[in-house]
């Protein structure tokens, strides 16, 4: 089995990532799959990208646009 | 004229009252990037003079400079050390200053090359983590090299973090320089947490926005002329004042790229209105800020890597710099912000600002959909956080007044820890909820009704800016608070008086559903000292309680000791490691001073005063700091 090296992109690890830690992966092409190195996450690109929208799902307000008077206005 | 020949002062003849949202976009051609080295090159032997690293390098410092030329921006070249070897950098320095008016500045970022490493036989490259003597043969061998170059000094430099020390020397030695970027907002543990502890830039506890560094503490701003370094200091990027300080600062800022790190974008559209409603909350400050607000863009080639960065693509990298440039010249051309290099902008500030003018945001929760709301204060005296969410407690305290000499780098006791020092600080040292025991740093207040108790940390509200005179006050909406028998509409109202280095908060009874009750009222704040998460000694520590000059009180033993006294004028604790004295004092019915020491599982010292109120009654403190003696 051949060394690891990096993939396609610098992908991160998406569980670390939930914990607030940048932990670049690493491509095992033999198993087509990418691992972290400091937590048991190991999952294929497809499985990466998925993860990767599922950590959104804190941003809810991601897709909204405010406006100038919207900084000081709540809801109720 | 150095860096600046032939350009106008932009705000000349413009109307400073009026609302301006200024803008500085820096850039750096860094030969060796960071990150590029590592991450490009993974599977290669290091060499930081590969042909393809710097060659690409100089691409993207081009395609930097010519999105903000393409959208009428201005910019401020910082040239590197490396880049002081390279002609063709220098070259497109001087060409981009004659063509658009950019600044040349130069950056103590980006010192790896190689020559850097033969001369100096390190891998260091952080101004302020060198010795002192280091700092001094680097600046000047970096700032001869550009002169050499360019036939003037620079007016404006800058790295990471700019310590006081290093400060002083430039300015003593190269007084041309006026301006310099000088910490990175709240970045600090978070960082190096989220970096798998291994980036080691511990910078928490400065100001958020431009200020005048004092010559003894860069994070303090400087009280008068006496205090003054002698520079406009600005953070690098202006950052996110809520997610920055619970998250990772790279992921909040107004770098582009930063956004994309923190994966706050579409991923099928490339869209990222965060970014937008980043720039546009900060050109909201300046409603709090006398007509003022303050952008800062400076983005490393490392950031928009031909290889991708992150999960980015190289092709969304690019596009997201590019959208961020034109969203800014778009505000250009509607009269709504105005582009500066840094040394322009050191003019305008020192014309726009006092020293003892505070800055002030009050700052919502634009990403993460919570509505919650923060006030960020900062002066000479203190930086002070409010959090609206818990009844307007305060959960981020800095004690600026006390000027902390705290040299950083080789050879001091802070090698690399150049944060300053907090007095409270809720998400390292807790804030009102802990495990189990113990109590957290916080300053707050319990309403208490027949052996019921509520604080306010629970009683969720808004708050309402206005200025009257030498007052910032923060009107919050009132909070109903619900007894078994009764409920009590109370609201809170807290005063910063420009230069006082006091916080006064007034809790006000509105209504109470009996009106003939009464209850009780207890101030506190729950306090301790550091830089970090990890608890410190406090056994150097002093409290007391203060009357008709007869003081009560003991020193930190860890033996979880009370002390109260009635009609206290005064409670009080000094912190020598922190050379900080802060006290509470108070305005109210039946008022007692009390201080309770700490234990070793709960290391913190609590200050408070307990009185009565009933309707349409007020309770007011202060908070004070002082210097300690």
């Amino acid at each position: 089995m051949a060394q690891s090296g990096k993939g396609r992109l610098n992908y991160r690890c998406p569980s670390c990532f939930m914990r607030d830690l940048d932990i670049d992966m690493f491509y095992d092409k033999d198993k087509k799959e990418y691992y972290c190195l400091r937590c048991q996450y190991v999952g294929t690109e497809e499985d990466v990208l998925e993860k990767n929208q599922m950590v959104r799902f804190r941003y809810r307000d991601m897709y909204t646009r405010y406006s100038e008077n919207d900084f000081e206005k709540f809801e109720n | 004229m150095p860096g600046g020949a032939g350009r106008a002062d932009c705000f000349q003849g413009k109307d400073l009252r009026m609302d301006q949202f200024i803008l500085n976009i820096v850039h750096r051609p860094e030969m060796v990037p960071e990150y590029a080295e590592k991450v490009t090159g993974h599977g290669q032997a290091e060499d930081i003079g590969r042909k393809a690293l710097l060659t690409e390098s100089l691409d993207i410092f081009k395609v930097q400079q010519e999105c903000a030329h393409r959208n009428g921006l201005k910019t401020t070249i910082e040239m590197t050390y490396a880049s002081l070897f390279n002609d063709e950098a220098v070259e497109l320095a001087k060409a981009d200053h004659e063509r658009f008016g950019d600044e040349i500045g130069l950056t103590l970022l980006g010192l790896p090359c190689r020559e850097f490493r033969e001369k100096y036989k390190t891998k260091d490259f952080c101004i302020w983590m060198f010795s002192m003597e280091d700092k001094k043969a680097i600046v000047t061998d970096v700032f001869e090299k550009f002169y050499e170059k360019f036939g003037f000094y620079p007016e404006s430099t800058g790295s990471y973090y700019m310590d006081a020390d290093l400060i002083c020397f430039i300015k003593e030695k190269y007084p041309s320089v006026k301006c310099a970027v000088a910490t990175c907002w709240e970045e600090g543990p978070k960082a190096y947490h989220t970096c798998n502890n291994s980036w080691y830039t511990f910078m928490d506890g400065g100001p958020w926005a431009p200020w005048i560094p004092s010559k003894q503490n860069t994070h303090a701003p400087a009280a008068s002329e006496e205090e003054d370094s002698g520079i406009v200091a600005i953070p690098h990027l202006s950052r996110d004042l809520i997610a920055c300080y619970d998250g990772n600062g790279s992921n909040f800022g107004t770098h582009p790229q930063n956004v994309l790190r923190g994966m706050i974008y579409d991923s099928e559209k490339w869209e990222y209105p965060y970014l937008y409603n980043l720039i546009d909350q900060y050109r909201y400050q300046a409603k709090f800020n006398n007509g003022y607000a303050y952008n800062m863009m400076f983005v490393g080639p490392g950031w928009m890597n031909k290889m991708g960065r992150w999960e980015a693509p190289y092709e969304l990298l690019k596009k997201s710099y590019e959208d961020g440039c034109a969203y800014y010249g778009k505000l250009k051309k509607e009269g709504r912000l105005v582009d500066m290099t840094m040394s322009e902008f050191a003019d305008f500030y020192r014309k726009k600002k006092s020293y003892t003018e505070p800055e002030c945001a009050l700052w919502r929760d634009i990403l993460y959909g919570s509505q919650k709301q923060l006030f960020w204060y900062c002066d000479p005296f203190m930086r002070v956080g409010v959090n609206m969410d818990q009844g307007g407690a305060i959960f981020d305290l800095r004690p600026y007044v006390a000027k902390l000499n705290w040299p950083v780098g080789i050879g001091t006791p802070h090698i690399q820890d150049a944060s300053y020092p907090f007095l409270i600080q809720e998400k390292y040292r807790a804030g009102y909820f802990t495990h189990y025991a113990g109590e957290g740093t916080i300053r707050s207040a319990k309403i208490c009704h027949n052996g019921e108790e509520v604080d306010l940390c629970l009683c969720r509200t808004k708050a309402h800016f206005s200025q009257e005179g030498k007052n910032r006050i923060l009107t919050l909406d009132p909070v109903d608070i619900a007894f078994a028998d009764m409920t009590v509409k109370l609201q809170t109202v807290i005063t910063f008086t420009e230069g006082a280095s006091a916080v006064k908060i007034q809790r006000k009874v509105l209504e109470m559903s009996d009106p003939q009750a009464e209850v009780t009222i207890n101030e506190y704040m729950v306090g301790c000292y550091g830089t970090t998460e990890y608890p410190e000694d406090m056994s150097t520590l002093t409290m007391w309680a203060e009357k008709n000059g007869v003081r009560d009180g003991l020193s930190y033993e860890y033996k979880c000791r009370e002390i109260s006294m009635e009609g206290a004028e005064l409670v009080a604790c000094k912190l020598p490691p922190v050379e900080t004295l802060v006290s509470m004092t108070c305005e109210g019915k039946d008022r007692i001073g009390y201080l309770k020491e700490g234990y070793a599982f709960s290391p913190m010292f609590t200050l408070g005063y307990t009185g009565k109120l009933q309707e349409k009654e007020v309770f007011t403190t202060w908070l004070n700091l002082e210097k300690a003696d």
